[in-house]
């Protein structure tokens, strides 16, 4: 635990309590927490080390992928373990980023330094890395191989390779998906071009600050009679972090208000579900703050083309109409229609489709639609007992989030002991994700949910409303407690 | 107690289901009826406990198909639960077939975000499996009974 990097947090926490009359106690109390230990800079991690009993059982462990997910499990087991044989293969050096922070880089309130982390500075003592891609997985003779050729052998196989971005399947952006397959950023920001973003790479949220600043200009210098556009928008895939397509609306709204430009600007917002949000009292309260921001939105709309030149963006626009009466069925036919929307933009913000690592779809490890197909409450694979899975390439319901994982890893762990002791995996993963949903520079609401489709608040709080004092949270205390407590094993 | 049920009769060869559209009613002992009323609440566990009853078999076998050529049937109706929505679905089907099968087959969660088309299209996937766990090959219990 990096306990000067939490106080220098901390610190800076106070100043903005204090700037409000309040202390961090009285902030504890706002929200339920006493005794909660979060915002008091402890987890609690010194006692917990001291009442773990390591258990003697050995086995090989790889672990498929170096980011929040692999390196927290890797902690875990380092940790439960008396003498672990583990190995993160994970080709990129930055893998430990704080994804969750791109949200706010975007919006120009941390810099893209503040969510960099370097990979090796967070695997535990004693953790081989092989800084390399899995590209061919052999689970029958528990084998794996990497792009460079070498292969490797494992007894319990961990897939935590994330999710991969698909801008190639939108007409006009192959470029730049084809820039971010070859892991080329500044080709795929330069293919995207000055008009076009998207926050789903840590350099993608830098320029999405610089693009949103020069519209916002735009704006300021318009009128409310020629408005300058912001288009978002929201694939049909499954993302991670089903809340950073709004984040990001509503930081812009929150800039252009802050440079007294909202009125000279039209913000509309063109997901491809029909809903804001999975659980229905967060639904509702979403659409209740776009109505209140006036931001329009407009469902069942996925974008499928981009005209750079002419700055179109094409939806493929879908409703439903009463078919006719079917006799057998007792009950009327829904007949599904489309038709091409063609939007013009000044700023277009891509939440792009997202999809399953291919290597994994294409082995015998992956489902039909690519995701590791587990057990949803064990996390094991439903064919090979000794192979689990973690985060976002899991085929977990409502799983793509760094909260789910975050209950993930520990049953994870627990039941891949068990099994190396030949016990039953009593861990259960129950649905449980959060979702600090940013709805303007100062306010969270902080959405709490699990598989009951139901909020599930961990304070006494009514959960749809909009908190200052979780802002405080998810701007000071979520980091430091993911980067060193989640990517210690601990919290 | 009086059961009323309606059948569907399968083709192999073209993979398709027939409604036989004949409303068909049955006595049975008060044994069986406590069990019906045990398994009435619950669709599948109605279906999988009526299919197997000795009452509903010999009936099948001796009243309704002694002869016949429809050797694989499977079960559309009890007492008003139907079970048509698992041989008649389709990519157009309404709404609640929709949040039937998404229920049953746990596709809700994972595919909340998909368009309705490739939703359906997962519920065949799935039907095609579940189908096979519904159908009554009559084969199988007439050649019990020669043994």
């Amino acid at each position: 635990m990096d306990k000067k990097y939490i106080e220098t947090m901390l610190s800076k926490m106070d100043e903005d309590l204090s700037k409000q009359g309040m202390s961090r106690r009285d902030a504890m109390k706002l929200a339920g927490l006493s005794g909660a230990g979060v915002f008091m800079g402890t987890t609690s991690a010194t006692a917990e080390e001291e009442k773990i009993v390591k258990n003697d059982a050995k086995a090989k462990i790889v672990i498929v992928g170096g980011g929040l997910a692999g390196i927290s499990t890797a902690a875990r087991l380092t940790l439960n373990l008396s003498d672990p044989d583990i190995t993160i293969i994970e080709p990129e050096k930055n893998s430990a980023n704080y994804q969750p922070g791109q949200t706010l880089v975007a919006a120009g309130i941390w810099d893209e330094d503040d969510i960099t982390y370097k990979r090796d500075d967070f695997v535990p003592d004693g953790v081989k890395v092989i800084e390399d891609r899995a590209v061919f997985f052999n689970p029958q003779e528990n084998k794996l191989t990497t792009e460079k050729g070498q292969v490797v052998t494992y007894d319990y196989l961990i897939l935590a390779m994330g999710v991969q971005l698909d801008f190639e399947r939108i007409k006009g952006l192959e470029e730049a998906g084809r820039a971010y397959s070859s892991g080329n950023n500044d080709k795929l920001l330069d293919a995207l071009g000055d008009s076009i973003c998207s926050i789903y790479t840590a350099q993608g949220s830098t320029k999405t600050w610089e693009i949103m600043q020069k519209y916002i200009a735009q704006a300021k210098s318009g009128s409310p009679d020629k408005k300058t556009k912001f288009v978002f928008t929201h694939p049909s895939t499954p993302i991670k972090c089903g809340g950073a397509p709004k984040k990001i609306i509503y930081l812009t709204n929150a800039r252009l208000k802050e440079a007294d430009a909202r009125e000279n600007a039209e913000l509309v917002f063109y997901p491809n579900g029909g809903a804001m949000f999975g659980v229905p009292e967060y639904h509702d309260a979403i659409v209740g703050q776009f109505k209140r921001e006036g931001i329009k939105h407009h469902y069942r709309h996925n974008l499928i083309e981009v005209d750079k030149e002419n700055k179109i963006a094409v939806f493929d626009s879908k409703w439903q109409e009463k078919g006719p009466w079917d006799p057998v069925m007792k009950d009327f036919e829904v007949i599904p229609k489309h038709e091409k929307l063609r939007v013009s933009y000044d700023f277009l913000h891509i939440s792009p489709a997202q999809i399953a690592p291919r290597e994994i779809g294409e082995s015998d490890l992956g489902s039909a639609k690519g995701w590791v197909p587990v057990n949803k409450e064990t996390l094991q694979h439903i064919r090979y007992e000794n192979v689990f899975s973690i985060g976002d390439v899991a085929q977990v319901p409502m799983g793509k989030t760094g909260g789910s994982v975050r209950k993930q890893y520990k049953v994870l762990v627990d039941n891949l002991i068990a099994h190396m002791n030949s016990k039953k995996l009593n861990a259960k993963y129950a649905g449980y994700t959060v979702c600090p949903l940013i709805t303007d520079i100062g306010t969270v609401m902080l959405a709490e949910f699990d598989w009951t489709v139901k909020p599930t608040p961990s304070f006494p709080l009514d959960p749809t409303v909009e908190r200052w004092i979780f802002w405080l949270m998810k701007v000071y205390a979520l980091k430091p407690m993911t980067m060193y407590g989640m990517m210690s094993g601990r919290a | 107690m009086q059961i009323e049920f309606e059948l569907v009769t399968y083709d192999d060869e073209l993979d398709k289901f027939e409604l036989d559209e004949t409303i068909h009613q049955l006595e049975i002992s008060d044994e069986d009826a406590q069990s019906y009323e045990l398994f009435r609440s619950s669709d599948l566990n109605l279906y999988n406990w009526f299919k197997e009853t000795d009452s509903f078999l010999n009936y099948v076998n001796e009243k309704i198909y002694p002869e016949s050529k429809h050797n694989k049937i499977a079960i559309s109706d009890i007492n008003g639960t139907t079970f048509r929505r698992f041989y008649f679905f389709k990519v157009t089907s309404g709404d609640s077939h929709y949040e039937y099968f998404k229920k049953l087959f746990n596709v809700y969660e994972e595919s909340d975000w998909q368009d309705r088309e490739e939703v359906g299209e997962e519920i065949l996937e799935h039907l095609m499996v579940k189908r096979q766990d519904l159908i009554i090959d009559l084969n199988e219990y007439k050649t019990e009974d020669n043994s």
